[in-house]
């Protein structure tokens, strides 16, 4: 190619022409590489979460249908062969699965999730989102009691950690890149985005955090538009008419939410207290608890109730509409909490909340008819009391008392009965808290080993503030426009060793004793305190402060200020070494006997 | 704050960027075919199940239909058809509790297409179910104006009668009169239409009305038997008997069999036989009708006071009548007090021939009313000339009013 003489001048372009030509695109390479920092780049990547999520729960969507239709029929009738024998059947294949394939995708997916943020820097392995797709897929379809959400959750956050460390971003945002993907699966599964990001921040982080809340919010927004744009717009549920009249019947509502509890309670206990023990089982036995779970499930169906086989939002929704009487649904709901125990605790992976929200449904429906029993005046409708009671035990089984507030807003689209939907979830809440201390998520957790910060700990332990360990203030104070000789007299009958000086015109700042009356010795008695003293100032506390704040100056500065918000003249009291030590020692000296 | 971030990503943020997208724009598209592909199938099988939904339908069996059409709309949960279906199936299976679903369903059918009729006469129905007048007739009225995929003029009448029975059923003749005058004016000229319209008229009490319909029905199609039979009785009970003779008397001759008729033209028959106020009769018949009547009233009288057990004294002289009613009125009995009337007026029939102008024969004719009227009222609806001089009763009255 080199003999090839050129046919003429001009298409030889010279070197100086083809060096400016490269240079335009690099020097537009290179301003959009300066655009491109780690926080736009990490939002920007969010978005691509989403759409990768979204699409993934498509699909995921489209294999359980598929599967269900395929193992069951369109058609499931009871007293059908097919109800105990695919479940059966199906439990055995999934058990082979999860022990020798994918062993890292039993339960729900929650945990993982926040243990893949807390533990191990963000890392899901990407088997994990192919396993879990695979047999949630094969469980859920199959008519096991479970839902296809909290699946969905851990393949977004698999996929989105997949993503962050084949990027190779910083071990900072590889950790938050689960959460992201987490509630960007969630959202397309709950066709709910601001469920979804509620929940992710308070189950799976676990606080608010402003630095990663435009990432879930963008890769949940966009992950429910690509949901939207290949299955439809349609709601999980048609939502009849509620309404929410009389204040009196909050007191119903009230009801509602304390029946909740209690069932909140049972359903968590009973996981609680059979998981551990089919763990413990045998190995050997493991290769038949789903097949167990599922022949149970199955039995249940065919002896009359097959509403209680998987995720069940057609069920749902025929009680939103008044399809079954009270005494049915307090049955489909004790159905439901004793499938979806055996379901779960078996290590079939699927998730809880599908079954949490069927279970409320159903309760909701059953305790709403049968108060209008006895107080025929309640004007509430079955409709509004399954919708209260879908939002009650997600209040209480899962303990995300505002996420639970939000779903059931954005699920009915109707903010009428926000006030009873606050009002039950309130007490479920109080209920589940007051007769089980740790959450299900928590709970399984601990089970598996891991201790994870939870939300709900956080809100409720607590703090120490400055003003606990703050001590009154000094009666002797300084002034910086007082000279040397002025100030080492005031300081003669005081039994203090270091003294606060006020500044001027604001400011504090603090002088020994022994300092002080060097400076008088050294002839420096009329020059003003202001001008023997650094220039720098101390920092000032305020009595709102969590403690820890104090550990950061208490070891630089024998005394720290503790000033008033509205005037940081006015002198709170100070903070010492000692005193922060001493209430530290204080509170540790009351848990230590508790605790033990 | 921001900071450069490291490694692989620093050195090439856009291409990275514009990878991913390549690789979201693939695996949209692969998504996409799936979807297609699955939605096809499962359009394929709603299509089925919606067929066995119908049949099911069709044969009364709601339940298999119901289940049916929640499968196919599992399959594809945006088809409206399948929805309506469903809302149809719940909504005939007559099971209370399967209304609210019914109507959610149509409800939110009815949000996407407001204008759209036959969502709007099934709301319809489920209000008519629910008994609910005001809900009805708005969602009858949305679907006459709604648009239909076919037949538009016939379903608007359909719907409309339909809402007339609908409202008749639940006793709001006033509301139904009106609607079926609306359906008058729109109906094409089809004599089983204006027969539909006459029969509607008919049962909201709008005689008139029944029998301008009928005599269309009769313009087009002359010897139909069942307009006349239909003008026949609804100018009857509008108390048109001159009318109602004509139309009834080929009736019966056709068809002697029909009991209904012949009955109804010997009672029209006996009212202008018995009416003394009937135009085109000398003074003399009228007076030999109002004697004749004044008569009849009495042996009413004495029937109805036998058939309840009530011992009615006997005609007293003229002279001694009205001390001997005006000592009782306050105890007697409504029929003694008819007595009381009719033998105070008995001495005025000899006055008949005289009367002239005077208003006599209305005076002896208001107490043979009433005396009909009231024993109507206890006795129950007379027969043969009672009936006659009740029929004439209420057509006076009604005329002065």
């Amino acid at each position: 190619m080199s003999d090839v003489a050129p046919t003429s001048a001009s298409s030889v372009p010279s070197p100086q022409t083809a060096s400016s030509r490269l240079q335009a695109p690099r020097r537009l390479f290179s301003s959009l590489e300066d655009v491109f920092h780690e926080e736009v780049f990490f939002l920007i990547l969010s978005v691509f979460i989403g759409i990768f999520s979204g699409l993934a729960v498509v699909c995921f969507r489209l294999a359980i249908d598929w599967m269900h239709l395929a193992l069951l029929g369109p058609l499931p009738q009871s007293h059908s062969w097919r109800l105990f024998v695919v479940p059966s059947v199906t439990g055995l294949v999934v058990a082979a699965l999860v022990l020798h394939v994918f062993p890292t995708i039993r339960g729900s997916g929650v945990n993982q999730t926040k243990a893949a943020l807390y533990i191990f820097n963000g890392f899901i392995p990407f088997r994990t989102a192919i396993g879990k797709f695979i047999c949630a897929a094969l469980a859920i379809g199959s008519g096991q009691s479970l839902g296809p959400e909290d699946p969905s959750l851990q393949i977004g956050a698999s996929i989105a950690s997949a993503l962050g460390r084949q990027l190779e971003i910083s071990r900072e945002k590889l950790r938050l890149m689960a959460p992201v993907g987490a509630a960007a699966g969630l959202a397309a599964a709950f066709n709910a985005p601001i469920s979804a990001v509620l929940f992710v921040i308070e189950e799976v982080i676990g606080r608010w955090s402003a630095g990663i809340l435009g990432s879930v919010v963008l890769s949940a927004v966009s992950s429910v538009v690509i949901v939207r744009w290949f299955l439809g717009s349609e709601p999980l549920f048609r939502i009849p008419v509620t309404t929410f009249k009389r204040p009196t019947e909050l007191i119903a509502y009230a009801f509602l939410g304390i029946v909740g509890g209690l069932a909140s309670v049972a359903f968590a206990k009973s996981i609680g207290y059979l998981r551990p023990r089919l763990k413990a089982l045998p190995r050997w036995t493991q290769y038949f608890q789903p097949a167990l779970a599922g022949l149970l499930v199955g039995l249940i169906a065919f002896l009359g109730a097959p509403q209680i086989m998987g995720a069940g939002y057609d069920s749902m929704d025929q009680a939103m509409h008044s399809q079954f009487t009270w005494k049915f649904l307090a049955i489909l709901a004790l159905l439901k909490i004793i499938a979806t125990t055996f379901s779960f605790v078996s290590g079939t992976p699927g998730g809880m909340f599908a079954p949490t929200l069927f279970i409320g449904a159903m309760l909701g429906g059953a305790v709403g008819d049968l108060e209008r029993i006895f107080f025929p005046h309640l004007t509430g409708s079955t409709g509004t009391y399954v919708v209260v009671g879908m939002g009650v035990l997600f209040a209480g089984f899962l303990r995300v008392p505002m996420t639970s507030v939000f779903m059931v807003l954005e699920v009915s689209g109707n903010y009428e009965i926000i006030v009873p939907v606050i009002v039950a979830n309130t007490f479920s809440y109080l209920v589940s808290r007051a007769l089980q201390s740790i959450p299900i998520f928590d709970l399984l957790t601990r089970q598996d080993g891991l201790i994870l910060p939870s939300l709900e700990e956080d809100r409720e332990e607590a703090i120490l503030r400055v003003e606990d360990a703050m001590l009154p203030a000094p009666a002797t104070i300084l002034s910086a426009q007082d000279y040397v000789d002025a100030n080492a007299r005031r300081i003669q009958d005081s039994p203090d060793a270091t003294f606060l000086v006020r500044m001027h015109p604001s400011g504090w700042n603090v002088i020994a004793r022994d300092q002080l009356q060097r400076l008088f010795q050294e002839g420096k008695g009329e020059l003003t305190l202001a001008s023997v003293l650094p220039a720098q100032c101390l920092p000032s506390l305020y009595p709102d402060l969590p403690l820890d704040a104090a550990l950061r100056y208490v070891n630089d500065y024998p005394l720290v200020p503790v000033v008033n918000r509205a005037n940081s003249r006015q002198l709170e009291g100070v903070i010492s070494r000692d005193s922060v030590f001493k209430k530290y020692g204080s509170r540790r000296a009351v848990e230590v006997p508790s605790a033990t | 704050m921001s900071r450069k971030f490291p490694k692989l990503v620093s050195r090439s943020a856009p291409v990275i960027l514009l990878m991913l997208t390549l690789a979201a724009a693939v695996a949209f598209a692969a998504v996409s075919h799936l979807v297609s592909r699955y939605n096809l199938n499962q359009q394929a099988r709603g299509r089925r199940l919606y067929q066995q939904g119908l049949a099911a339908a069709g044969a009364n069996h709601y339940d298999d239909a119901i289940a049916a059409f929640r499968a196919a709309l599992t399959c594809d949960p945006a088809n409206s058809q399948y929805q309506l279906s469903l809302a149809r199936a719940l909504r005939d299976s007559n099971d209370p509790r399967r209304l609210d679903e019914a109507e959610s369903y149509l409800i939110a059918l009815w949000q996407r297409t407001p204008q759209d009729a036959a969502v709007n006469l099934a709301l319809a129905r489920v209000a008519a179910h629910r008994g609910s007048i005001e809900d009805a007739t708005r969602y009858y009225h949305n679907a006459m104006y709604g648009v239909w995929n076919s037949d538009p003029d016939a379903n608007r009448n359909r719907a409309r009668i339909e809402l007339v029975q609908f409202l008749l059923k639940e006793n709001a003749p006033a509301q139904a009169e009106s609607e079926i005058m609306a359906l008058s004016t729109s109906l094409p000229p089809d004599p089983a239409a204006h027969l539909q319209a006459a029969q509607l008229f008919a049962q909201a009490q709008d005689y008139a009305g029944a029998l301008a319909q009928y005599e269309q029905v009769l313009r087009v199609d002359p010897g139909n038997a069942v307009a006349e039979a239909g003008a026949g009785e609804a100018a009857y009970r509008s108390g048109n008997y001159v009318t109602a003779q004509r139309y009834l008397q080929p009736v019966v001759n056709a068809n002697p069999q029909d009991a209904n008729s012949r009955q109804l033209l010997e009672t029209a028959e006996l009212v202008l036989r018995t009416n003394p106020f009937h135009s085109h009769i000398s003074d003399a018949e009228r007076n030999r009708r109002i004697v004749a009547a004044f008569a009849q009233a009495e042996t009413r009288l004495a029937e109805c006071a036998q058939q309840t057990g009530i011992d009615l004294p006997p005609p007293a002289a003229p002279a001694s009548t009205n001390a001997t009613a005006a000592a009782s009125s306050s105890t007697a009995s409504p029929l003694s007090n008819l007595q009381s009337r009719w033998t105070s007026t008995n001495p005025d029939l000899a006055h008949l021939h005289s009367a002239g102008e005077t208003d006599l024969p209305d005076t002896i004719m208001d107490v043979v009313f009433q005396i009909e009227r009231q024993t109507a009222a206890i006795c129950g609806t007379p027969q043969g000339d009672d009936l006659a001089l009740l029929l004439i009763s209420q057509k006076r009255e009604a005329a002065s009013q």
